[in-house]
């Protein structure tokens, strides 16, 4: 299990009913739900990771993210997840509105653009690469990539309320160090949010 | 593959939705497989409008490949090597079940006009005597597309514990008034074929063929899709040497022509009206105030909901107002739009990520609950 499902296990309830927005092949929806009991929905737009979520005896359903993330208001989600997938949407500041409207809870995670070896890489004069955004940038799918300072911003201005925040370096790890200084050290960051 | 045809009496009365009993039924079932000794293999498989119990195999050079050929058989998607598959003529059918064509006990002529209305749910409720026949406590999959979907949701809700999974394929929780509309003018082309005799064409010593060849002729351009029947046909004229008809010009009408007269020549006119009132009809939240996510409360199966892009007759709003209720009701289901080129018979055939999806959802059995 690698960490960043650690820490969503950690937050979520027991026998939450839980969407996980841009699930992959459902292996955090398939940790939780042993761990916790959880009740889980995937939604993806990918068929071999569809085909893989069913393999997995995952629930997903077929959605672009973009195009519906309100139709899933009111259907009783307590958690609503968004791992590494917020960077990827036209309008993040839409979704994470109409995220915090699918469910109370949200979890959202979020490649850091400040992070150092991201810096560096940059004042060599191209487009930088790390384990969290390996594509190269005609080949990205990334449209929206922010710094930590960036995403806690527009936190703060859309009065979207961080409940718990976790900073992992890039062998996704906490430490003393990363917390010191998050937006230089961290290579990813994990957020609880609500309204 | 290991092929069983057989019709089987049901000594027993069957009260119907309408509140008509029928004193006794039969049921003609084709298997496919082996039962397992646990037997927790068993699939229920369901036809849809036209469909009937030969699903897949050819039984003899004179017979056509079963419906779902495609999809069923050793090492297909549902893979007869491994699983007991199950596949009948339902109750209104013209292909060896009880329907308007069987003879009436009480008056020694067909039934004709005069058999009972049979819905969805009346369906569902004779195929539950065949866990009985077969000795199988319940279902590992009950898997249709269009109607056979409707049936394959209908068991989800009346027979919770009675089946594991439930694959709803092109299909619907209850058609729109433009469905009813089209199935309604097939019907009237029926009726008002001058054969028909009110439904009792067989006392008669007739057939009502030319409504039902026309019916069917407006049901198949429903079932295709406009790319389907512009990259088949085109419109390439058809060769005057080999046209059914000197009316024909065009290949599609030549198509349509051959497609509708096999038919007429095969099916009963009275199967035709009933099997499309019992589509109209399909409402399972009726029962429930209307609300869908009441009713699908019931279901303790997982569900796999499957649309496809091209089907103009079953859109894929239907899949998806089935998958948003079931996620409310808080029931596992998945929902996947499939590419499918052949408009709303997509379901019938072979594609890489349909036959891959449902595949997965038939043979993933997690712990999870």
């Amino acid at each position: 299990m690698n960490s960043l499902e650690h820490i969503v296990i950690n937050w979520v309830e027991a026998n939450s009913k839980v969407i996980d927005f841009g699930c992959g092949d459902g292996s955090l929806l398939k940790s939780l739900s042993r761990a916790k009991g959880t009740t889980g929905y995937g939604v993806e737009n990918d068929p071999l990771k569809i085909q893989d979520c069913i393999k997995n005896g995952i629930s997903v359903i077929q959605q672009d993210i973009d195009a519906g993330l309100l139709e899933y208001k009111n259907m009783g989600f307590d958690v609503a997840i968004m791992a590494s997938s917020i960077q990827c949407l036209r309008k993040p500041k839409e979704a994470l509105q109409n995220i915090l409207e699918v469910a109370n809870q949200c979890v959202i995670t979020l490649p850091n653009f400040g992070n150092w070896e991201l810096r560096t890489g940059l004042l060599k004069g191209k487009m930088p690469s790390s384990p969290q955004l390996p594509a190269k940038w005609y080949e990205t799918t990334n449209l929206h990539l922010c710094t930590i300072a960036d995403f806690e911003e527009l936190c703060a201005a859309e009065q979207f309320n961080i409940h718990k925040k976790v900073y992992l370096n890039r062998r996704g790890k906490t430490s003393w160090l990363t917390n010191c200084f998050p937006n230089f050290l961290a290579a990813e960051a994990v957020y609880l949010l609500g309204k | 593959m290991k092929t069983c045809t057989e019709k089987i009496f049901f000594d027993l009365p069957l009260t119907l939705e309408s509140g008509s009993i029928l004193p006794f039924f039969e049921l003609m079932v084709e298997t496919y497989g082996e039962l397992n000794s646990v037997k927790d293999n068993a699939v229920l498989v369901c036809h849809a409008f036209s469909g009937n119990h030969h699903a897949a195999g050819e039984k003899s050079e004179e017979t056509k490949a079963g419906w779902w050929d495609q999809m069923v058989g050793d090492g297909k998607t549902i893979d007869t090597s491994k699983y007991f598959v199950v596949s009948l003529n339902n109750l209104g059918g013209c292909h060896g079940s009880s329907g308007p064509i069987s003879v009436d006990p009480t008056t020694n002529l067909p039934f004709g006009a005069a058999f009972p209305a049979v819905s969805v749910q009346d369906w569902v409720s004779a195929q539950k005597h065949l866990l009985d026949h077969f000795k199988i406590d319940s279902w590992e999959m009950v898997a249709g597309g269009s109607l056979g979907g409707m049936q394959a949701l209908q068991w989800a809700i009346s027979y919770p514990d009675k089946l594991k999974k439930a694959a709803i394929i092109a299909s619907s929780s209850k058609i729109s008034s433009q469905n009813i509309a089209l199935n309604e003018v097939a019907r009237e082309m029926i009726r008002k074929d001058e054969n028909f005799f009110d439904g009792n064409y067989l006392a008669q010593g007739s057939k009502p063929k030319q409504g039902l060849k026309a019916a069917r002729m407006l049901g198949h351009i429903t079932y295709l899709s406009e790319s389907s029947m512009s990259k088949r046909f085109g419109r390439k004229l058809q060769n005057p040497e080999t046209r059914i008809d000197t009316k024909v010009s065009y290949e599609v009408e030549n198509y349509l022509q051959y497609k509708g007269e096999q038919f007429a020549e095969t099916f009963d006119a009275n199967s035709y009206i009933l099997m499309t009132k019992a589509m109209d009809t399909f409402d399972p939240a009726k029962d429930f105030g209307q609300d869908l996510v009441e009713c699908f409360k019931q279901i303790q199966a997982k569900l796999f909901i499957a649309s496809f892009n091209s089907d103009w007759l079953f859109p894929k709003e239907y899949g998806k107002d089935i998958q948003i209720s079931a996620v409310k009701a808080g029931v596992r289901s998945s929902y996947v739009e499939l590419e499918g080129e052949y408009g709303h018979d997509s379901f019938l055939f072979h594609s890489d990520n349909y036959s891959a999806s449902l595949q997965n959802f038939l043979e993933t059995n997690d712990e999870l609950s």
